[in-house]
């Protein structure tokens, strides 16, 4: 049902330079643990390849010469190799993990900062499930790539180079002899290559397809079951799952083959030393230790090709998971402060819209030369109806984006040429849904700033009437927020963010009215706190309530993204245009369904 | 664990045919060492080269016939693992299906996908490689055993001096292991967690300039992530090279003591030979001990989360005997009926008391304002939440004693959020029906008003539509879900607010073509405009949760109270709109 997205990896190259440099900069801060960990590994080969050779003196000098004082020592040497080779090992893996851990740790780090930076517009275009995955999964895939991957593709390669210079070195003909396979097995294992590279680049996107089917059934669980379409759903849902299955048995077939292919090519490599070899001990040509320690070597030298294609898949998958965590660290920060940034000082909660053109994507322009003016300390009132650009001018303001004609002044400043975070942190912001993020409610009011004072929390609590409400908590202040704030009403919520603004204490305020419905009680305790909020600054108020365009110095009207009217109340009363059909609307019967509701019985009182 | 042994025992044949295969591959390993003893005692002996070429041809026969059946082996034994892996997964995703709206509200998509998509891998894996190196281990411990001690009793013994020591080890690391990657695990969910929740407040983190004390968490929360993640690592790191150490052992208390007794003349280097080749061959399943046990261990773990979710039961179900439906004869009623979200802040009720009847053919309109509690009475009816007290019946019997899935298809629901799957158009519209004419489909499309939307898309109506294809407009998607009711033909339709982010001009021929469709429907229409309502029988207007008048349309506005005003409102409005 889902087609494949189009970010589904094109898995090809395990290994991609441009890629690998990259990681290597996340590498750099450990380079003395990673070159540590790196150095170890040709020391921990070099113990565990002086095994058999230490059998091979054993045998043929010790034992075949009824030495057995020189047996001992020799086991000791055994011992000491043994020894050597388990704490090398130990430490080249928890060294290499530990630079994984802190160099992916860092990466983690990365990706989230930068992802702060990226613009509103990022954010409209991509889902948040898979900017998270970009976070958790892909990294954890380059882990993976550190603990099973390059890390023992590299010691593999280092291990079968060593046992070919070693079995040279004690009989040319006889390496020669037990190496013969190697032809044949490299044209084996790449054909097993191919074609398991070939399902496994099914299977990633099937799985994929199974997971976008799963993540949508779970988002639109209650359509499926209106339409009890359960059963149907189901059977799409299994026709899925078996062409993953069918996939993998496919590929269990040729990773066994290939797996069972390089073991057998072991044991007749071994039949060969065995045939040739022997023959040539009979000869008296070399010892039996020579023998045993060949096919030691023979024993080794096939491990890492059997485990070659498991781990050509990691830094498969480890690759495009890099491909993808590097485009999103490339996308350019749309937004950003300019090399210059002005901060002006003194500050004047100054705002002006000079002819403001915008469009969001290619759609229609949503303002269409807006031209106004707000003068420090003033409070205006933007009204118009559904649509007509309002939540479009704030967002404009604090440079969720950027307007695409003519220019926004703050303090007499151009927004774009504005310290990005000084601007913002003059400008506050309450929107309708009011956001809260899980933790407690202090954290949620200084927003996880630990240098402001109690003092001013609760001062600030107290002043947009939270308290009462903060008080009612059993933990109060300490008091749990679950996700996005859903354990409070919206009217406490919208309580808890003026108070937010309180604790920032910004000079502007920018401020969309909730229009849903707030119960009556706190009702008149956000129209009591967004009075005091209000007070001393400089407004921006898209306006439900009737009281807050009544008590509006200026009242801007907006229409198709155009300013249609300005004025006070009175003036635009008595122009009988737009605005005054407006208030009839929607201010009127706020007057009316306030009138209604006292005859209403409450049902919770 | 009892459903686990279902799905294995499901797949006992692929089970017992690979587990006959590991047999035989285990007998032709076991035996190469045996033969490599053959041989080289014939070497050792001066003997002819001609019987090491015999046995050097055997043991080459015996490896490729090794090849072949350990080929079968993983491919039967790991496919029996994807076997299960299927069965879970469908029948997860069935158990997903049969739970109500309230678990997914109390769940996070991500969490639940995740574990979804992780656990059921860990259980595969249990079931795949743990399985084939869990009957191997044993398998290969006593061949080896045997043949040694029927080789040499006592260089068995002290080749296997060490190996209180493996068992000893094991014990130490298995449960270390176990609780150090549940804390891993526990701490990669509070990280994405908390990523998850910076993403969808980014306007408030950006708004407040957050974006410092926001990294600053995220960074406290990887460090303990990364510190967690190394102390896992590290015993990992132990475990290996403990049991490489050991195996090792194993082969140094051959080396040296067979050398001493070959020295004594009581043994051959052949049987040196030999024991080395079975100790080598046991490296494998001994070195990998730990890393089966940690396999089974996450498997049985993520078996338990799975459980979980497997275990509860739906809490909105089919009645034990419902008595089937027989279309709709007299309509629905409302009892009394009240509603509260139990996670709800006060308990406020929701819908409160609320009794009304939507007789059969009738059309009955419920207005109010945002918030007032419309959807969630529209919600009680196909039962997406089950009523708080007082009673639902249709045809006189209580909703929750009929066939849930009778039920709903005797509904259309058009739900306010409009959700639509990313597929083409025509497949989300006949998402109720398998299959559906051109005509009934151009029917709903003119009655929704999508025929001039369908003109602007690439491929019509076979469109793919949401993420991964054409973003549709709120209005679009509204009348998309819309058109997908319709395509149903159910008997009684409920529109929930359907047509808010459709124009007024779009509304009104909506409303137009779905009359006569209306007329041999039973209908509710609830919305915050008056135009959608005004012909339907009787209108109920709703606020804080509860019905504060109803009547027709002439009568309500005679009566001057709440519909009235909004009435003279959204005339206005029209008349705005035309500005």
């Amino acid at each position: 049902m889902t087609e494949p997205s189009q970010q589904e990896e094109s898995l090809g190259q395990a290994y991609d330079l441009r890629l690998v440099q990259r990681l290597w900069k996340f590498i750099l801060p450990y380079k003395r643990l990673f070159w540590l960990a790196m150095l170890l590994l040709p020391l921990q080969q070099a113990f565990g390849l002086a095994q058999p050779y230490i059998m091979k003196i054993v045998i043929d000098q010790y034992i075949g010469g009824r030495d057995l004082w020189g047996l001992q020592g020799m086991g000791l040497l055994f011992f000491g190799a043994l020894a050597g080779e388990v704490v090398t090992l130990f430490f080249h893996y928890y060294l290499t993990m530990a630079v994984a851990q802190s160099c992916l740790a860092d990466l983690r780090v990365a990706i989230f900062s930068h992802v702060q930076k990226l613009p509103m517009s990022y954010f409209d275009r991509n889902p948040v499930g898979r900017l998270v995955t970009r976070m958790t999964t892909d990294v954890d895939v380059l882990q993976e790539m550190f603990s099973s991957g390059v890390m023992t593709l590299i010691s593999d390669f280092v291990m079968v180079a060593w046992i070919v210079v070693i079995m040279l070195y004690i009989d040319v003909h006889l390496a020669l002899v037990s190496l013969a396979l190697i032809p044949l097995m490299a044209l084996a294992i790449n054909y097993f290559r191919v074609k398991a590279r070939q399902t496994y680049r099914q299977i990633r996107e099937r799985i994929a397809r199974i997971n976008a089917y799963l993540g949508e059934a779970i988002s639109g669980m209650a359509v499926i079951q209106l339409f009890a379409r359960e059963e149907k759903s189901y059977r799409e849902f299994e026709a899925l799952n078996a062409a993953h299955r069918d996939a993998y048995h496919l590929s269990n077939l040729y990773e066994g083959a290939l797996y069972s292919m390089v073991e057998a090519a072991g044991s007749v490599s071994v039949a060969l030393l065995l045939w040739y070899g022997g023959g040539e001990v009979l000869h008296g040509m070399i010892g039996i230790g020579t023998l045993v320690a060949f096919k030691e070597y023979i024993h080794r030298f096939f491990v890492p090709l059997r485990d070659f294609s498991q781990k050509y898949a990691v830094m498969q998958s480890a690759m495009s998971s890099a491909e993808r965590i590097f485009q999103l660290l490339d996308t350019p920060i749309a937004i950003q402060s300019p090399k210059q940034a002005v901060i002006p000082r003194p500050f004047r909660g100054e705002v002006v819209f000079d002819n403001v053109w915008f469009r969001y994507k290619t759609d229609d322009p949503v303002l269409k030369g807006v031209s106004f003016r707000i003068h420090p300390g003033e409070r205006v009132a933007m009204v118009g109806p559904t649509g007509s650009g309002k939540t479009t001018t704030i967002k404009l303001l604090n440079r969720f984006y950027d307007v695409h004609k003519g220019s926004i002044k703050v303090s007499g400043v151009d927004v774009r040429d504005w310290d990005l975070q000084a601007l913002r942190r003059h400008i506050g912001v309450v929107l309708q849904d009011v956001f809260l993020f899980s933790g407690d409610v202090r954290a949620n009011l200084a927003l996880g700033d630990h240098s402001i004072p109690m003092e001013r929390i609760e001062q600030a609590a107290r002043s947009a009437n939270a308290d009462k409400i903060i008080h009612r908590l059993p933990a109060g202040f300490g008091a749990d927020v679950r996700e996005r704030g859903s354990n409070f009403s919206g009217g406490q919520r919208q309580l808890l963010a003026l108070a937010r603004v309180l604790v920032f204490e910004p000079e502007i305020l920018v401020l969309d009215e909730a229009t849903s419905s707030i119960d009556t009680e706190t009702e008149s305790l956000v129209q009591d706190a967004l009075e005091r909020v209000m007070r001393r600054r400089t407004c921006l108020v898209i306006a439900h309530r009737l009281s807050t365009i009544r008590n509006a110095d200026r009242i801007i009207v907006l229409h198709h993204g155009e300013v249609r009217e300005m004025g006070s109340h009175a003036e635009l009363m008595e122009k009988r245009g737009l605005y005054h059909r407006l208030y009839q609307l929607q201010y009127e019967r706020e007057q009316l369904t306030l009138a209604t509701r006292e005859h209403v019985p409450h049902i919770h009182d | 664990m009892g459903r686990l042994k279902q799905y294995v025992w499901r797949y006992r044949r692929r089970y017992w045919l690979g587990a006959i295969c590991l047999l035989a591959t285990a007998t032709l390993v076991m035996w190469i060492p045996w033969w490599i003893r053959e041989a080289v005692r014939i070497i050792e002996s001066g003997g002819s080269l001609e019987d090491v070429t015999f046995y050097a041809a055997v043991i080459a026969g015996a490896a490729l016939l090794q090849g072949v059946a350990r080929t079968l082996s993983r491919t039967l034994i790991f496919n029996a693992g994807r076997d299960v892996e299927y069965d879970l997964r469908n029948d997860l995703f069935a158990h997903l299906e049969q739970l109500p709206l309230s678990f997914y509200h109390s769940q996070r998509t991500g969490d639940l996908m995740s574990r979804v998509i992780n656990d059921i891998s860990a259980v595969r894996v249990m079931l795949g490689p743990g399985v084939l190196n869990f009957v191997n281990a044993p398998l290969y411990y006593v061949y080896a055993l045997a043949l040694m001690l029927s080789m040499d009793v006592r260089m068995t013994l002290a080749a296997l001096l060490p190996f209180p020591l493996l068992i000893f080890a094991v014990r130490q690391f298995r449960g270390r292991i176990l609780k150090c990657s549940l804390e891993v695990q526990q701490q990669m969910s509070a990280l994405s967690s908390h990523v998850q929740e910076n993403l969808s407040g980014m306007h408030v983190v950006k708004a407040y300039t957050q974006e410092h004390y926001q990294t600053q968490k995220f960074v406290e929360l990887n460090e303990v992530f990364r510190a967690k993640s190394l102390e896992m690592a590290q015993i990992r790191g132990v475990v290996t090279p403990v049991m490489q150490g050991i195996s090792g052992l194993t082969v140094l208390i051959v080396l040296w003591y067979g050398g001493i007794r070959v020295v004594r003349g009581d043994l051959l280097v052949a049987d040196i030979v030999a024991f080395i080749a079975y100790l080598n061959v046991l490296a494998w399943p001994t070195a990998a001990f730990g890393w089966m046990l940690s396999l089974v261990e996450r498997g049985r773990a993520a078996m338990k989360r799975l459980e979980e979710i497997l275990k509860i039961e739906p809490a909105i179900a089919n009645p034990a005997n419902p008595a089937p439906i027989h279309g709709l004869k007299r309509g629905i009623e409302f009892r009394n009926v009240s509603f509260v979200y139990d996670q709800l802040k006060n308990g406020h009720p929701a819908v409160h008391d609320v009794s009304f009847a939507l007789p059969v053919g009738r059309t009955v309109g419920l207005v109010g304002r945002i918030g007032s509690g419309k959807t969630t009475l529209a919600q009680l009816i196909p039962r997406l939440f089950d009523v708080s007290s007082g009673e639902i019946r249709i045809d006189g019997r209580d909703i929750r004693a009929l066939p849930l899935g009778e039920l709903r298809r005797l509904l259309g629901h058009v739900p306010q959020e409009p959700f639509l799957f990313s597929t083409s158009l025509r497949r989300n519209l006949a998402f109720g029906r398998g299959e559906v004419s051109d005509e009934e489909l151009d029917r709903a499309i003119r009655v929704a008003r999508l025929d001039r939307d369908l003109a602007m898309f690439p491929d019509g109506v076979n469109t793919i539509v949401g993420e991964r294809g054409v973003t549709l407009s709120g209005g679009q998607k509204q009348r998309a879900t819309l058109a997908r009711a319709l395509v149903m033909d159910p008997p009684v339709l409920i529109l929930d607010d359907c047509l808010s982010s459709v124009d007024a001009q779009t509304e009104a021929e909506i409303l137009q073509g779905l009359k006569s469709i209306l007329k041999d429907k039973t209908c509710l229409i609830i919305s915050h405009r008056i135009s959608a309502v005004k012909e339907a029988d009787e209108i109920l207007v709703f606020d804080e949760g509860t019905i504060v008048e109803r009547g027709s349309h002439q009568e309500l506005v005679d009566r001057g109270g709440v519909y009235a005003e909004l009435y003279q409102q959204q005339q206005l409005t029209e008349e705005m709109e035309q500005v």
